[in-house]
C-alpha cells in the first residue's frame, strides 16, 4: 500500500495527500479532454478553410477563364475563315482591331505571315494592332532586329500545328507591359493539302488578372497568385522575392512539403496542402490550388496557419483560464472537505497520545454522526475502558509478583548464604567452589566443612527439578549432611542416614544426586560415597585427566533402603579433584548443542596449571562463551580441591600402599552398617553390586554372603553391651582378580573368633550339640585366611576369599 | 522369605522359599514350635525354593530336630539346592539330618 504513494507524499497529512492526488487525477482527465477537443476543432477549422479556399480558387479561375474566352474564340473563327478564303487578310485586321479596341483584356493582336506569303517581295510581314491610348495603332513588325520567325509565339504553333499560350513575357517593343500571347496557326489549302501560312495572335495584358488575383484576400495576410505552366509567376501581390519561378522560390524556401505541394500544383492538380511556408521568411500555412484549364496556368491561395487558427487559439486561451481557475477552486474545496473529514481523526490522535502517555481518563471527541470515524472512536472508547481495568489489575498483579520476587530474592540470599564462601584451606591444600543458579533459587548445592582439623568434608549435589521446591530440598539435604557427618562416622553411613531422612514422607518424589567425601588432610586419603552423582574428575599437575568410577548407590530420597557403598581415593601430590553438576555438560549453545564432556575435559586440561579459583572461572567463562547468550537452563556448580603437598605424610606400610592403589582403581569398596539385624538387607544389596562389579560367581557370592552375615550378626547380637548405635565397617579390596579381602571393624567388646573352640561339638549326637559356634565354623570353613587384631577399642578382622 | 504350611494324612509339610537368615529365622522357628507343641511329630521341610541359609536358620533346624526327637517323632529335610547342601556338609548337618532329594522320596519315609 505504502509503496504506491509517491515518496514525497508519504509523510504528509491525509488532507494534502488526497488533495494532491485528486487534483492530479482531474488535471490528467481535463488535459486529455482539452487536447482532444483542440485537435478536433483544429481539424474542423482546417476542413472549413479548405472548402472556402477551394471555392475562392474556383470562382477566381472561372472569372479568368471568362476573360480569356474572347481571346481564344476569335482567332479560331478568323483562321477558319481565312482557310476557307471567306475573308481577306484585311478583314482579319479589321475584325481583330475591333476586338482589341473593345476588349479591355486584349491588348493587341497580330497577323503574322510566312516569308513571301503575303507579298512575294517581303520576307517579313506581320501586322500588329494595339491600343495606344484611346486609339488603335497599326504597325508592321519584322526586320533584322525583330525576326519573329524565331519567337515562341510564332515558332511554337507552327511547330506544334496547334494553338499555344506563351509564357508571360514583358513586351518592350509592343505594349510595354507583362503579357501573354495566344497564337493560333493559320493554314491554307494548297493543292488539297493544308499548308501553314502564318499565325493570328492575341496579346493578353496580365494587368487585368493582377487585379483579380490581388482581390483574393484570406484572413489578414492570405493571398492568391497565378503561375504559368512552367511555374513562372504571372501575378502575385505579396511575394517579395526577385525570383520569377514559383518552383525556384519553393526550393529556396523551407522544405520538402512546400516543394511537393508546388509540384502538384504545376502538374495541373487541384488540392489543399499544408506547407512550411512558401518563402524562407514566410510563416507555415496552407496552399489551396487549382489549374486554369485553357492556359495551363495554376491559381494558388496561401493561408497562414496562425491566422487560420487564431480564433481557435483565442478560444482555447480563454478555456485554459477558466480551467485554471476551476482547478484552484477545486483545490480549495478538496482541502476543506478532507480537512473536515480528518479533523475528528486528528482529535482522536491527540486523545490517543494522551492515553499513550498514561492518562486513561483522556476525553475522546464526541460525534453526532454515525460514520466510520464515530465507530472508530467508540471502539477506542471501549479499548480505553478495558485498558483502564487492565492496568488496575496489572498493578495489583505486579505488586503481588514483586512481593513474591522479593521473597524469592531473600530465599536466594538465604540459600546462597548457607553455602560456605570462605575458601580457607589448610597448608598443602587449595579449595574453591562456586554455584551459578539458573533461576533465583536453584537445586544445586556444594558444601565443605571441617569434621576435625584434619578432616575436611566436601560435597556436591543436584536436586531433581528447579525453583523453590528444589531449593528447599537442597537446603534440607545440606542441613542433614552437616548434622550427620560427624568425625568417625563413615561416609557411606552418613549417606545412608541422609537418605533415610529424605526418603521418609517424600511425597513429591524428589531426589538428589549427591557426592560426599571426607578427606584426611594429612594423608591425602579421601573416603567418598556417590549417590547417583556424576563422577569426579581427577586432574594431574600436568593436565592429565581421568574420571573415577564411584558407583555407590542410587540418588538420595528414592528408597529408604539405599545400601550405599563408599570408596577410597588418595590424592597424589599436585592432584586436583573437580566436582561438577550436569549443568555444565548439559549447557546448550544458541544452536542447541550440548557443551559436553569433551569440552569440559579440554578446558580442565588446558587450565590445569591455574589455581582452583582461576580454573573454575576459566570453566565458567568457557561455558559463557559457548552458550553465547543462550539462556542458562540449569544451575552450574563446581567444587575444586587440590593437594599441593610435595609428598604424603603417611603411606608407610605396603598394605596401605596396596589398599590405596586398589582404591584408586576402584578396586576397593566400603560398606558401613549399623548394629541392627535389619541392616542385613542393605548388606545383601551392596553385596550384589560388589559381586557384579568384580564378577564374583554365584557360589562364592553366597559363601561371602554367609560369611558376612555370620560376622555381622555375631557382632550385632553379642558385641555391644549398651543400647547405643554403633557402626560396623566392612572394607572390600580386590587384591587380585579372584582374591577378595574383607576387613571388618567394630567397636564392640573384644572378640577373637580364632580363639573360639568349636571343633569338638561336630561329632556329638544331636542332643549334645551346641547351637552356637556354627557361624564361626562357617567363617573358618568358607574363607582362605583369617586374621584378628584388637586395635584400641576396635576389633579388626581381616579375611581373604578366592573365587 | 516365604513359608507355606500344608498338612497331609502322613505328615505336616513346611515349604521355605527365599532367604532364611538372621532376619527371618524367627518366623520359621515360631511356626515349627507351634507345630511340635501341637503334637505334630512328623514334619517334612521342603527346601527346593530356599536360596540361602545362614547359621541362624540352621540353628532353627537343629532346634526342631531336638524337640521332635524328644517326642519320638521324625524331622526330614528334602530338596536342598546344591549350594545349600554344601553348607550342610560343611556344618556336618548331613550326618545329623535325614535328607532326601525330593519330596516324593521323603514322604514315603513316614
Amino acid at each position: 500500500m505504502h509503496r504506491r504513494i509517491p515518496r514525497f507524499l508519504q509523510f504528509t497529512g491525509l488532507t494534502v495527500r488526497y488533495g494532491f492526488l485528486f487534483l492530479a487525477a482531474i488535471l490528467l482527465i481535463c488535459c486529455i479532454a482539452f487536447i482532444y477537443s483542440y485537435r478536433y476543432s483544429r481539424a474542423l477549422l482546417i476542413e472549413g478553410a479548405q472548402k472556402d479556399a477551394g471555392l475562392l480558387t474556383r470562382e477566381t479561375i472561372a472569372r479568368i477563364e471568362n476573360d480569356l474566352q474572347p481571346a481564344e474564340l476569335l482567332p479560331i473563327t478568323l483562321a477558319n475563315a481565312l482557310e476557307s478564303r471567306n475573308i481577306t487578310n484585311e478583314d482579319v485586321i479589321q475584325i481583330s482591331g475591333a476586338l482589341v479596341s473593345r476588349d479591355p483584356v486584349i491588348f493587341g493582336s497580330c497577323l503574322a505571315f510566312e516569308p513571301f506569303t503575303f507579298d512575294k517581295k517581303s520576307y517579313w510581314h506581320a501586322v500588329y494592332l494595339c491600343e495606344n491610348g484611346s486609339r488603335l495603332s497599326t504597325r508592321l513588325l519584322g526586320d533584322k532586329d525583330y525576326d519573329y520567325f524565331n519567337m515562341d509565339w510564332y515558332r511554337l504553333p507552327k511547330l506544334l500545328q496547334k494553338p499555344v499560350w506563351t509564357e508571360p513575357y514583358y513586351d518592350k517593343g509592343g505594349g510595354n507591359a507583362l503579357m501573354c500571347t495566344y497564337s493560333y496557326p493559320v493554314f491554307s489549302l494548297v493543292n488539297g493539302s493544308k499548308k501553314f501560312t502564318g499565325v493570328i495572335t492575341m496579346d493578353i495584358s496580365l494587368a487585368a488578372f493582377e487585379r483579380m488575383v490581388k482581390a483574393i484576400k484570406v484572413f489578414k495576410t492570405g493571398y492568391g497568385f497565378l503561375v504559368s505552366k512552367q511555374g513562372n509567376i504571372i501575378t502575385s501581390p505579396r511575394m517579395v522575392t526577385e525570383k520569377k519561378n514559383i518552383l525556384d522560390i519553393a526550393r529556396a524556401g523551407r522544405g520538402e512539403q512546400t516543394i511537393r505541394a508546388i509540384r502538384d500544383m504545376l502538374a495541373g492538380k487541384t488540392g489543399f496542402s499544408p506547407m512550411d511556408g512558401l518563402e524562407a521568411q514566410s510563416r507555415p500555412g496552407f496552399l489551396s490550388y487549382a489549374p486554369v484549364a485553357s492556359t495551363g496556368w495554376s491559381l494558388g491561395v496561401i493561408m497562414p496557419a496562425d491566422e487560420l487558427l487564431d480564433d481557435l487559439f483565442q478560444f482555447f486561451r480563454k478555456i485554459l483560464w477558466i480551467f485554471a481557475i476551476s482547478i484552484a477552486a477545486l483545490m480549495v474545496a478538496t482541502i476543506m472537505i478532507t480537512r473536515n473529514l480528518t479533523r475528528p481523526i486528528i482529535r482522536l490522535v491527540g486523545a490517543t497520545k494522551t492515553i499513550g502517555q498514561g492518562d486513561f481518563n483522556a476525553g475522546l471527541p464526541q460525534r453526532r454522526s454515525k460514520d466510520e470515524i464515530t465507530q472508530l472512536t467508540d471502539a477506542f472508547s471501549v479499548m480505553q475502558q478495558e485498558l483502564r481495568k487492565y492496568i488496575v489489575s496489572l498493578q495489583e498483579t505486579t505488586i503481588a509478583r514483586e512481593k513474591i520476587e522479593s521473597e524469592l530474592n531473600v530465599a536466594h540470599h538465604i540459600q546462597m548464604g548457607m553455602l560456605p564462601h570462605v575458601f580457607d584451606a589448610p597448608a598443602g591444600w587449595e579449595l574453591y567452589a562456586l554455584l551459578d543458579p539458573a533461576k533465583a533459587v536453584g537445586g544445586d548445592l556444594y558444601d565443605f566443612f571441617y569434621l576435625s582439623p584434619d578432616h575436611l568434608c566436601i560435597a556436591i549435589g543436584d536436586v531433581s527439578g528447579k525453583g523453590v521446591p528444589a531449593a528447599l530440598f537442597m537446603m534440607v539435604t545440606r542441613t542433614l549432611l552437616r548434622a550427620k557427618a560427624i568425625e568417625g562416622t563413615p561416609i557411606s553411613e552418613v549417606m545412608q542416614s541422609i537418605n533415610l531422612e529424605l526418603s521418609k514422607d517424600n511425597q513429591n518424589q524428589m531426589f538428589v544426586t549427591f557426592f560426599a567425601g571426607i578427606v584426611d588432610l594429612k594423608t591425602g586419603e579421601m573416603e567418598f560415597c556417590n549417590a547417583g552423582h556424576n563422577y569426579p574428575y581427577i586432574l594431574g599437575a600436568g593436565g592429565e585427566i581421568r574420571q573415577i568410577d564411584t558407583r555407590g548407590g542410587i540418588p538420595l530420597g528414592i528408597f529408604e533402603t539405599g545400601g550405599y557403598i563408599s570408596g577410597k581415593f588418595c590424592f597424589a601430590p599436585g592432584e586436583t579433584i573437580v566436582l561438577t553438576t550436569d549443568g555444565i555438560t548439559e549447557a546448550l549453545s544458541a544452536s542447541e548443542d550440548f557443551f559436553g564432556e569433551a569440552r569440559l575435559r579440554t578446558i580442565l586440561t588446558e587450565n590445569a596449571h591455574k589455581s582452583p579459583r582461576e580454573l573454575a572461572d576459566s570453566l565458567i567463562s568457557g561455558l559463557k562463551q559457548f552458550s553465547s547468550g543462550a539462556e542458562q537452563a540449569d544451575d552450574i556448580t563446581i567444587l575444586v580441591l587440590r593437594n599441593t603437598m610435595q609428598a604424603m605424610q603417611t603411606m608407610q606400610t605396603m598394605q596401605t600402599m596396596q589398599t590405596m592403589q586398589a582404591m584408586q582403581t576402584m578396586q576397593a569398596m566400603q560398606l558401613v552398617l549399623r548394629n541392627e539385624v535389619g541392616e542385613i538387607d542393605a548388606m545383601v544389596v551392596c553385596l550384589e553390586k560388589i559381586a557384579l562389579q568384580w564378577n564374583i560367581p554365584a557360589k562364592a557370592r553366597m559363601e561371602i554372603h554367609l560369611v558376612l552375615e555370620e560376622l555381622f550378626s555375631n557382632v550385632v547380637l553379642y558385641a555391644f553391651m549398651d543400647e547405643k548405635e554403633h557402626f560396623i565397617v566392612f572394607d572390600f579390596t580386590l587384591l587380585n582378580p579372584n582374591l577378595l579381602q574383607i576387613r571388618m571393624e567394630d567397636d564392640g567388646k573384644p572378640f577373637n573368633l580364632l580363639e573360639q573352640d568349636i571343633s569338638d561339638s561336630f561329632d556329638l549326637p544331636v542332643e549334645e550339640r551346641k547351637i552356637g559356634g556354627l557361624g564361626i565354623h562357617f567363617i573358618r570353613e568358607l574363607t582362605n585366611s583369617i586374621s584378628y587384631q584388637r586395635s584400641g577399642d576396635k576389633n579388626i578382622v581381616i579375611l581373604t576369599k578366592t573365587f | 522369605m516365604e513359608l507355606k504350611q500344608e498338612k497331609t494324612d502322613k505328615c505336616s509339610i513346611v515349604s521355605i522359599s527365599g532367604r532364611l537368615d538372621t532376619t527371618t529365622y524367627s518366623i520359621l522357628e515360631k511356626m515349627l514350635n507351634e507345630l511340635i507343641d501341637g503334637q505334630q511329630d512328623k514334619i517334612l521341610l521342603e527346601c527346593s525354593e530356599m536360596d540361602y541359609v545362614s547359621s541362624s536358620g540352621l540353628r532353627v533346624f537343629l532346634m526342631a530336630l531336638k524337640k521332635i526327637t524328644q517326642i519320638k517323632g521324625r524331622f526330614i529335610i528334602c530338596g536342598l539346592q546344591e549350594n545349600i547342601r554344601e553348607i550342610f556338609e560343611i556344618s556336618g548337618f548331613t550326618k545329623v539330618f535325614e535328607i532326601y532329594n525330593t519330596a516324593g522320596e521323603a514322604i514315603v519315609q513316614f
